[in-house]
């Protein structure tokens, strides 16, 4: 880079810095003005009904595609919303939020055009992506049949990603946290979701919840214990 | 079980009002991002309902990658995190890394002990008690628990800056095109972020304003 490309390249940084901190304190304004107790209520503690599992995609902000506040959504993103067994970082958020937070719901949810499905399916090595992504391959042998059978290339990616979410769905069914929290209290229910750019909306795969919790038990029924 | 049926159609309902107000406002938004991201920031926080980063930044679809998990703990050795990392720095191209924490954070006041959490989040919390430990000595200084909590969380912020430092694909795309890190808390309390650190190839990089 030439000197005077490092300075508009600088320039940029900081007017994109400063708008976040601009946009912060506007936001914290408008949210006095509605109401002058929400932050000291905010710091007395969370209370949430929801987890939410997505992608890291910048596309698809939870809360505001849901239309919910602060303090109402825990929140973990990551690369294709994916949900593996010996992923403690993911399996700590689960159990928080299950056993501690006691969440009422847990949404899986994903999108079309993913480029994690995408980069899943390219036949490359991708270092520390090979072991994450190869869950996404692994749904793809589960389905293979099915997917085969669709030709239209951007089709059968996004029929991926919708059995990618009802199959990581169906892993946080799997979890000794939420079988048990069901089994005592009655939830947490799970959803799996996809999101649609082209309309805005979030579409209800329609995960049949006790059906699946069934369904699994035979193998992973993890209730007994304690 | 009404509440959780009532829990459930209000996020269905949100969405569709998301859906009318922005095609209302700009009516091909959501189909151009149908095409792609990109992205400027890469922001990695906890995943606390109260820091919902896009809105308290008010920014939009698109501005923010986003990876959250408990605490915003960062290791090196960490798959989902790295692969985050990977992908937002390596393919996506982000030209910053903001690490967020916050004050009142359930895993920094978990991390001032060692009661027994469960094995799952004993072992996630392992590495912010280490902090702790590391620093004991500053942490007894401190006279409430609310205190302690926040610099741990604080130092928890300056350690993952250190650990995404040491990761190659961080370490050369600040040498190649100039990524910068920076280090921020967000006050629940007061709905604000402070900036705690930043970081580039040549250390403070006066980019940005100190103290605002």
């Amino acid at each position: 880079m030439t000197e005077q490309e490092k300075e508009r390249v600088n320039e940029h940084l900081k007017a994109t810095h400063d708008r976040i901190f601009e946009s912060n304190r506007a936001w914290a304004s408008k949210c006095l003005d509605k109401d002058p107790e929400f932050f000291a209520k905010l710091n007395s503690g969370q209370q949430p009904d929801y987890l939410y599992i997505g992608c890291s995609d910048s596309r698809i902000p939870a809360n505001e595609i849901m239309g919910l506040e602060a303090g109402e959504v825990f929140m973990h993103r990551n690369i294709a919303n994916l949900v593996n067994s010996i992923d403690l970082n993911i399996m700590s958020v689960i159990n928080y939020a299950v056993r501690h937070l006691r969440v009422k719901h847990i949404v899986v949810c994903g999108h079309y055009n993913c480029g994690g499905v995408k980069a899943a399916m390219t036949p490359a090595d991708l270092g520390l992506l090979n072991p994450w992504l190869r869950n996404i391959r692994d749904v793809y042998r589960l389905h293979e049949q099915e997917l085969d059978g669709i030709t239209d290339d951007a089709k059968r990616y996004d029929r991926l990603a919708e059995l990618n979410v009802l199959e990581q769905a169906r892993n946080v069914v799997k979890t000794a946290a939420v079988q048990k929290s069901y089994k005592d209290d009655g939830y947490p229910i799970v959803h799996a979701w996809i999101f649609d750019f082209k309309d805005g909306l979030l579409k209800d795969l329609k995960l049949d919840f006790e059906g699946t919790l069934k369904s699994i038990q035979k193998i992973y029924n993890l209730t007994g214990g304690d | 079980m009404s509440t959780i049926q009532d829990a459930f159609h209000r996020l269905v309902a949100g969405n569709q009002s998301y859906k009318a107000k922005t095609f209302s406002e700009a009516p091909n938004f959501l189909p151009q991002l149908a095409t792609g991201q990109s992205p400027e920031v890469l922001w990695i926080g906890c995943a606390d309902s109260r820091v919902p980063e896009t809105t308290i930044c008010q920014c939009k679809p698109g501005d923010i990658f986003v990876h959250r998990n408990i605490a915003n703990i960062l290791s090196a050795d960490d798959i989902s995190a790295g692969s985050v990392i990977q992908y937002g720095v390596g393919a996506v191209k982000v030209q910053r890394i903001v690490v967020c924490g916050h004050t009142s954070c359930g895993g920094a006041n978990a991390a001032l002990g060692d009661a027994d959490l469960g094995e799952t989040l004993n072992t996630w919390l392992h590495p912010m008690r280490e902090l702790r430990r590391k620093h004991q000595k500053e942490l007894d200084a401190l006279e409430s628990t609310a205190a302690k909590a926040n610099r741990l969380a604080e130092i928890n912020v300056r350690n993952s800056l250190e650990v995404l430092q040491t990761l190659p694909v961080v370490g050369n795309a600040m040498r190649e095109r100039g990524l910068t890190l920076h280090g921020v808390i967000y006050d629940i309390g007061e709905g604000e972020l402070k900036v705690l650190e930043e970081t580039s190839k040549s250390g403070n990089n006066s980019l940005w304003s100190q103290g605002r």
